[in-house]
């Protein structure tokens, strides 16, 4: 049998244990798809796998067990998928364009969820329409407040959606819901000064607690949505470690493009000699403020945002001792 | 400015003196003159500190030789009080009132007189105190337990030794008993033990003879545990639950019916009360 | 009297009134919900016709506008009280008929119970004339027909406004009318728009809402009875003491003073008042840290026994009127109504044990 396994890949299409057969990797940006589409996923996987489907960590589908003979039948039947991509270009018959950035994951978001400050879904498929069908594999997520059920600080680019809290005293009852609130759950950046509401804008990390838990609507949200992007978070083989914020009280446009312009970072340092450098080691490698300067260039950040002056990221190293 | 309707209205007065009862419990003589009737209380505050609700503890109305007096005894226990104590004799005192119902004490007229406190509730019902003394109202016999944790917290220590004085050879005695001894230096010859174990001595007794409770009236003032053992235990002897007479405390903040912070059930405290008969008080349940 | 106005004549209408009143009502605050990509509807100035929210019952209560959340007093300045002048303008206060009941309440705490009127509820009120906004439906929650409050006296408002398909019929009440807004009457029913004879009282809301109950009979219990029954417990589980049933109330009109200083030199300060709630932490509490009512349940009996008996027994009348927000807006889904019933179950429960025994 002779596949051209860069091909396969790039289409989509998994290696796999069995020799003969792959496994077809279904997109679903924000973890969000329409339930029309099982239909099509349940007779893949009964006519050409095994009849099951696996649930990825990044939100997507597998179809393991499919021969790869199969693969350009299959391609021609998944169009409605990537139609609803509705992604930036032309799709056909012949199957995911790439295998490229990994899936986008989002926590359910506002559109369920009461503490969410954004439309996660809406955010996940804009950012698939920027970074896709881009190869390079950067993980990103986007949760939809600070309490990151998403796990945005596992990843390359984690986006947090929050909010600025607007405070109008008149309406404000003294009533410290809010301060206990954010002292007990959050950082405790809400103190009471003169039965009044104080908020320390550097300890605020823009959940939004304060806004849901006040009887009156003394709180009230920005205007705008606004983020905080923590970046560069991993697991891997050589030193795990959590996402760093990067931006605070950034706007949607600057997220955004904050990852379109990494890629032309990437292409520019990338260590050509690997199958695959990892952004975050890139970013090591030449360091934070080479990265903060490329990355920023031609974005003009909205009057709120906040730049990380240095990253030092945690996370251990494997080859160094560890306690056993 | 439309200032005279409004209720609300503080106006300052004069502090004329300071009298050190405890640690924590210091009593404020103001030149204050109108009509007055123990147990009342006054909305006092510090513009920029806030307000709150002070038991009139006694008052002397003007003459040729004083202005009238107001006393009010203040326990320092939060931002307000705290910025009391720290005025002198001479500082102004804002203030509104009297508001509330006051004892009656036509009611003692005549009457086999019983009147028990605790701690701070002796404030409200020291003028009636200081009435039966000097018999201002006049009794057939008239019994009063001061009661107080330790001899450190004994509120009025002159005026009560000095009435009990007074009376001595009277139908008017005035015993004062701490919670139990403690080991602090203050010399303590009263009695020992909570109010409730002096209510047996209350009853008949060589010195007043027979009590027909029918012609009996009980006041009692305290915290709320100790108002509802020591009524009970004066019913249990014998004492018409229509001739006790409580007062309540809550944390006021207009004094005028208009807060809702004093509502019991139906009934306004600040309206109705804070005086209540305790058949009344005993169906404001909270 | 009545006339119909399609939708441009009750505009133009509606700007004659705004050339006599501040008009307040409830409207669409957008983004201003506490979750996010929500508006709230609550009461603020209206500048057009099309500003009033008709289809939704408003998160929070006209009261704002006659008890502001918070209402300065005082200003002191060198020992002297000052009180802050308010905007005299008349106001027409758009409101449902529910509503209308709910400030009828307020009026009887601050300017009926015990013998002084509240200085600073009275002149706001002074200055308000009510338009009804017919409420053809109501709204799952409500339950005005339970509380009787769904047939507003004639005298009590100047005008209601009833939504057709064709516009807005406008009635006009026996309260008495500034002559401003006759004229403004008058020029709007010109030419197109229809003269109607009413002499039949218009229904301003629905004679049955789709909740239908009894009200607790509490003649044959004591209160101690219901009072100490375990139903509450299940309150002090479920209830988290949020205060947005007090805060939404039209009729909860509990305050707190708060004084502060407004210069560094304490020479200057301010006295206010703000709401405050049976259901909020603090309400209770004494100088010297004692409070009442720590648990709740205890609050939720307290509130429920004020709206639906305590009240009555003052004042002769109930206190809930039946806007039904408390329900709307708590984030536990504890529903007044089914409290209410609640209440009931328990009094038939306690009455039956009485009479087996």
């Amino acid at each position: 049998m002779s596949i051209d396994r860069k091909i396969v890949t790039k289409n989509a299409y998994r290696i796999t244990k069995k020799r003969g057969l792959t496994a077809l990797r279904v997109r679903v940006p924000g973890g969000h798809m329409e339930a029309k589409h099982f239909g099509l996923l349940q007779e893949i996987a009964m006519t050409y796998g095994n009849g099951s489907v696996h649930l990825t960590t990044r939100q997507g589908f597998e179809i393991p067990d499919i021969d790869f003979s199969n693969m350009a039948e299959i391609n021609v039947k998944i169009l409605p998928l990537l139609q609803d991509l509705n992604l930036a270009i032309e799709v056909s018959t012949t199957g995911y364009p790439a295998a490229g950035t990994r899936n986008i994951s989002a926590c359910i978001g506002n559109r369920v969820c009461p503490f969410a400050n954004d439309d996660t879904t809406a955010l996940a498929q804009r950012l698939e329409r920027a970074v896709y069908p881009h190869d390079f594999h950067f993980k990103i997520a986007v949760t939809g407040c600070p309490n990151d059920c998403i796990k945005a600080h596992m990843q390359d680019f984690g986006i947090i959606c929050i909010t600025e809290p607007q405070y109008d005293a008149s309406r404000c009852i003294s009533c410290e819901a809010c301060v206990k609130n954010c002292k007990k759950k959050v950082t405790g950046a809400l103190s009471m000064d003169a039965f009044n509401v104080s908020r320390n804008h550097d300890l605020c990390i823009g959940c939004g607690e304060c806004i849901l838990k006040c009887p009156t609507g003394a709180w009230s949200r920005s205007d705008q949505v606004l983020y905080r992007m923590v970046i560069m978070g991993r697991t891997g083989k050589k030193n795990p470690r959590i996402a760093m914020p990067f931006i605070k009280w950034g706007d949607q446009d600057t997220m955004v493009k904050i990852i379109e312009n990494t890629y032309a970072f990437v292409e520019r340092y990338i260590d050509k000699s690997l199958p695959k450098e990892h952004i975050g080691y890139i970013v090591d490698r030449v360091g934070y403020q080479v990265f903060k300067t490329e990355v920023l260039e031609g974005i003009v950040l909205n009057d709120e945002a906040e730049v990380a002056e240095h990253i030092q990221w945690g996370g251990y190293w494997y080859k160094d001792g560890l306690n056993f | 400015m439309q200032i005279d309707n409004n209720p609300y209205l503080a106006l300052p007065y004069k502090i004329l003196s300071i009298q050190r009862e405890t640690e924590i419990d210091w009593t404020f003589t103001i030149a204050f003159d109108a009509p007055l009737v123990g147990g009342q209380f006054m909305q006092l505050s510090i513009p920029g500190v806030g307000e709150a609700p002070i038991s009139i503890s006694d008052f002397s109305p003007a003459s040729d030789k004083s202005p009238g007096l107001l006393h009010m005894t203040i326990r320092k226990v939060g931002r307000l009080t705290d910025s009391i104590f720290e005025l002198v004799p001479g500082d102004m005192l804002f203030m509104r009132g009297p508001y509330g119902n006051g004892f009656d004490v036509s009611l003692l007229k005549d009457k086999h007189v019983t009147i028990i406190t605790g701690g701070t509730g002796t404030a409200p019902v020291k003028s009636v105190i200081r009435s039966m003394v000097y018999g201002s109202v006049p009794t057939l016999s008239a019994r009063i337990v001061c009661g107080f944790k330790s001899p450190s917290d004994v509120l009025y220590k002159e005026n009560l030794s000095l009435w009990q004085q007074e009376s001595l050879g009277t139908k008017t005695n005035i015993l004062l008993t701490i919670d139990r001894a403690t080991e602090d230096d203050t010399p303590w010859s009263g009695e020992v033990g909570l109010v409730t174990s002096h209510i047996p001595s209350l009853g008949d007794t060589e010195q007043y003879g027979h009590i027909d409770p029918l012609n009996a009236m009980a006041i009692v003032v305290g915290p709320p545990m100790m108002m509802k053992f020591t009524t009970l235990g004066l019913i249990k002897a014998g004492y018409l639950p229509e001739n006790i007479i409580v007062s309540f405390e809550r944390n006021m903040s207009c004094a005028i019916g208009k807060c809702g912070h004093c509502k019991i059930d139906e009934t306004y405290v600040c309206l109705e009360g804070p005086v209540f008969n305790y058949v009344q008080a005993a169906k404001l349940l909270d | 009297m009545a006339i119909a106005l399609t939708h441009p004549e009750f505009d133009l209408f509606f700007q004659d009134l705004k050339q006599s009143y501040r008009i307040f009502g409830p409207m669409r605050k957008k983004g201003k919900g506490a979750m996010s990509d929500t508006d709230v509807i609550d009461y603020g100035p209206i500048s057009s016709a099309n500003d009033i929210v008709w289809l939704e019952k408003s998160f929070f209560s006209p009261k704002v506008v006659v008890n502001p959340i918070r209402e300065t007093l005082f200003h002191f300045v060198n020992q002297r009280a000052v009180v802050p002048e308010i905007d005299v303008q008349p106001i027409l206060l758009l409101l449902r008929p529910c509503d209308l009941a709910g400030i009828d309440r307020l009026d009887t705490i601050f300017l009926q119970n015990g013998e002084i009127s509240d200085f600073y509820y009275e002149r706001r009120r002074a200055l308000v004339k009510f338009a009804i906004m017919g409420c053809e439906t109501g709204f799952d929650s409500c339950f005005c027909a339970v509380m009787g409050t769904n047939k507003p006296n004639r005298d009590a408002y100047d005008y209601a406004f009833m939504p057709s398909t064709k516009g807005v019929e406008v009635h006009f009440g026996t309260s008495t009318s500034t002559s401003t807004s006759t004229d403004a009457s008058t020029d709007a029913s010109t030419d197109a728009s229809t003269r109607l004879t009413d002499d039949i009282e218009p229904a301003l809301a629905p004679e049955h809402n789709r909740l239908a109950f009894e009200l607790p009979d509490f003649s044959h219990v004591t209160i101690e009875q219901i009072f100490s029954h375990p139903m509450w417990l299940e309150y002090s589980r479920r209830c988290i003491a949020c205060g947005r049933c007090n805060t939404s109330c039209v009729t909860c009109s509990c305050f707190t003073m708060q004084d502060i200083y407004t210069d560094d030199n304490k020479q200057l300060a301010q006295r206010r008042r703000r709401w405050a709630g049976c259901h909020i932490d603090g309400f209770t509490n004494m100088a010297g840290g004692h409070s009442f009512r720590t648990k709740n349940g205890e609050r939720m009996r307290f509130k429920i026994m004020h709206k639906l008996y305590d009240f009555h027994r003052r004042f002769g009348k109930h206190m809930c009127v039946g806007c039904g927000r408390c329900t709307d807006v708590c984030p536990e889904y504890i529903s007044f109504t089914n409290t209410i019933k609640k209440v009931s179950e328990i009094i038939v429960e306690v009455t039956t044990h009485a009479n087996r025994q």
